[in-house]
């Protein structure tokens, strides 16, 4: 932590911009907090439960636990590292950058070892602790082409052994093509362990070999850093500075890719890593394939090809070299078909066979392998179709931003201030197709046997996604009305009121759903023997519990602001539904208020 | 980058040496005389070795960058030994490119250097037959038998020698 919190110093120094809000670990992990705020839907007034869900966001700057840093801001940082290690153990700036370098840039790390024992670090990277000069003589010969060439054409590391300019830009050259370990190069002599440092290069590398150096040296900050990483997304140059161990790995860079520090996927909260990439290599893998195959096919019983039956009769001639003649039924050779089986088309070998149990084995895999696909192409299918309505809806809060809020602005005679709710909206709506998005491939590895934790689930996430439906709705289609009226509407503020509602309802429901996702569903395991029966009126009783649980918490503030938000709805207590101030029964399920 | 006028002088230079001081147990020269990248060198089998007596013909092909990038030896006599693939091909560590392995086991000391020289290359291949490294095999089968059935392996390399002497 100690280096963590050292990055934080020096990014204060160098930049005072708003991103950094490092270091800022504070107790969220505190249970008692996630159960207080597990039903929490209206708790503006608290913090506390926005931190987890949102820290990508960047209003929430509060736990934001990671710094984005551009070139300059990375190399302003190796730069402070490099500097603080030389001033500490008064060596020289490259040989710092030497050391750091071969310690994966840890400033402590740098001073633990060397303070330990410096002899044994300066053998391990080869920095001589008395250099030695080049021979005090006229003419020397160089070791690589053993021409001889006065004193002053030749050019030693700190060990003094000397080689002629030319072979020396040869040599670092060709460390620099043959890509990053031209950082550790050594002296020639295979004998000497010298480091030959950014001093050399300079001093003896073509312009476009010192670029290509400084490159690799830049890279080797982020790249062997065990804190930072590049942002994935194509073309980014920005890097994530993270503060390891400070939980949710979720990253919005610069460039607003979202993406999971951990694993640099794209962010996929609330499934954990290992999940994500289980199901990336299932939908790109063969694995689905080899299940069709299975379903579908049968092996040839000579060659053991597969054989997709499409049409005709029962009896099968494998395609060549095989050209074996079976029949499909009992994958017997043909020639043994006759009056004895039963007829040459209906094989009655089989029909008896089955009865006895022989062929069950191999029909029993294919029957799975058929529901195992029929299983996975429905998550698939619907995590597929979220994922690219998130690019639709991106592709919507862009429009929004470029085009259609100014022309509503004229429209409804509005400040473009005013019209923020919809922009807030549209980033609501990106982020919880992501959610959801993720819930299918969560709701895939939902073990089959967790009857109640499935149905909770199944629960959770059907509210999560009507709700977003109706926000998405509101959003897309109701809008529209205002954005071709004539003139200013007059019940453009009822439009305001209900879609903002709309969207701080959905926020909080996403974030409890998230929540409750990465809790695995814990809420239901201690009950899970009564709901096995498994109707809704126990899935009720699921949530209920988790409600009751907070209710102690809470129930002091809940006669106050707790069930109005700002915008005078307040969320129907049993489906979260946002009802407008004069309502007194919920217009979404009709419960009294 | 070296220019290939320096690959050359610096061959031609090394071949002048080894003609007028022949060293110990290899001989040298140029397979095709306009060819300074092409070598043609016999290796002796060093003594005390189960390859002494033979005589071992092997091709030294030179980069145009050299001594930035190393040659490549291949045995055109038939040899049987861990650290040689079927085709001939040496494998040996001071043979690898300097970028190949840039953390892996190899110490940057055992790699390719551009200090190497024919010489000190052929010498590694002699002290390679004396004692054969059977951690990374070129040849897995017999770095097995080395390993596993000396008798084997010796009967095999024997057979090797003599077909080298009567293919003198």
């Amino acid at each position: 932590m100690e280096s963590a919190d050292e990055m934080a110093m020096m990014m204060e120094d160098s930049n005072d911009e708003e991103e950094f809000y490092g270091g800022d670990v504070d107790d969220d992990s505190d249970p008692d907090d996630v159960v207080m705020d597990y039903d929490g839907f209206m708790d503006h007034d608290s913090d506390d439960s926005d931190d987890l869900f949102c820290a990508h966001h960047h209003y929430h700057h509060r736990s934001q636990n990671y710094t984005i840093l551009s070139e300059d801001e990375i190399r302003q940082c190796q730069e402070e590292s490099i500097t603080k290690i030389s001033t500490v153990l008064s060596i020289s700036k490259v040989a710092a950058g030497i050391l750091l370098r071969h310690y994966n840039w840890s400033v402590s790390k740098v001073n633990d070892e060397w303070f330990a024992d410096e002899e044994k670090v300066r053998n391990t990277v080869g920095l001589l602790e008395n250099p030695i000069p080049l021979p005090d003589e006229k003419e020397l010969t160089c070791g690589i082409c053993f021409e001889t060439y006065p004193h002053d054409r030749m050019s030693a590391a700190a060990c003094g052994h000397p080689f002629c300019v030319t072979c020396w830009q040869g040599y670092i050259g060709t460390a620099i093509h043959d890509g990053p370990g031209c950082l550790m190069l050594r002296c020639p002599d295979p004998s000497c362990r010298a480091a030959v440092g950014q001093d050399m290069v300079n001093k003896l590398a073509s312009n476009d070999d010192k670029d290509k150096y400084n490159r690799y040296f830049l890279r080797s900050f982020v790249e062997d850093n065990r804190k930072t990483k590049w942002c994935p997304a194509p073309g980014c140059d920005y890097a994530v500075d993270f503060i390891v161990g400070s939980g949710n790995y979720d990253v919005t860079c610069r460039c607003s890719h979202s993406f999971c520090w951990n694993c640099v996927e794209e962010a996929h909260r609330p499934v954990d890593c290992g999940t994500v990439s289980k199901w990336i290599l299932k939908n790109s893998a063969e694995s689905e394939n080899m299940n069709w195959i299975l379903a579908n096919s049968k092996p040839c019983p000579k060659c053991k090809r597969p054989i997709e039956k499409n049409q005709g009769c029962m009896h099968i001639t494998c395609t060549p070299p095989c050209k074996f003649d079976f029949c499909w039924l009992c994958l017997g050779a043909w020639s043994e078909h006759g009056e004895r089986t039963g007829g040459f088309y209906a094989c009655n070998r089989y029909e008896a066979a089955k009865q006895e149990g022989v062929y069950d084995e191999s029909e029993k895999r294919r029957e799975m392998a058929k529901n195992s696909l029929e299983r996975y192409t429905h998550y698939y299918e619907r995590w597929a179709t979220n994922q690219s309505s998130r690019q639709r809806a991106l592709e919507n809060l862009h429009q929004m931003q470029t085009v259609h809020l100014e022309k509503l602005s004229d429209k409804q005679c509005q400040p473009e201030s005013q019209l923020k709710f919809i922009i807030e909206a549209w980033q609501q709506i990106v982020e919880c197709r992501r959610v959801l998005k993720w819930t299918y491939a969560y709701g895939y590895y939902l073990p089959e046997h967790e009857h109640a934790k499935k149905q909770f689930f199944e629960y959770l996430q059907g509210e999560a996604e009507s709700g977003l439906e109706r926000l998405h709705q509101c959003a897309e289609k109701e809008f529209q009305g205002y954005l071709n009226s004539e003139g200013p509407s007059k019940d453009f503020n009822e439009f305001r009121t209900k879609l903002a509602g709309l969207t701080s309802v959905t926020k909080n429901y996403f974030e409890n759903l998230v929540r409750a996702l990465e809790n695995g569903l814990s809420d239901v395991g201690s009950h899970a023997a009564c709901s096995r029966s498994g109707s809704s009126k126990n899935l009720g009783a699921g949530s209920g519990k988790g409600r009751s649980g907070k209710g102690k918490g809470t129930t002091s503030r809940s006669s106050s602001s707790r069930d109005i938000d700002d915008s005078g709805h307040w969320s129907c207590e049993y489906c979260t539904y946002a009802n407008v101030r004069s309502a007194t029964v919920c217009e979404m399920c009709q419960q009294h208020r | 980058m070296a220019s290939p006028s320096q690959a050359s002088l610096l061959l031609q230079k090394q071949l002048k040496d080894l003609c007028k001081n022949p060293v110990d147990g290899f001989s040298a020269g140029l397979l095709d005389e306009s060819n300074l990248f092409e070598w043609s060198v016999t290796i002796i089998g060093p003594p005390d070795t189960l390859y002494e007596g033979g005589f071992f013909n092997a091709i030294m092909t030179f980069p145009p960058n050299y001594p930035n990038s190393p040659p490549t030896v291949r045995f055109t006599s038939e040899i049987w030994h861990p650290n040689v693939y079927p085709d001939g091909k040496v494998c040996i560590s001071i043979l690898h490119p300097p970028g190949d392995d840039p953390n892996g086991y190899e110490l940057a000391s055992e790699r390719w250097s551009p200090v190497h020289t024919v010489e000190s290359i052929v010498l590694s291949i002699i002290s390679m037959l004396s004692s054969p490294n059977d951690e990374s095999p070129a040849n897995v089968e017999a770095a097995k038998e080395w390993r596993e059935r000396r008798d084997e392996f010796k009967k095999k390399v024997s057979r090797c020698v003599r077909r080298s002497q009567e293919m003198l």
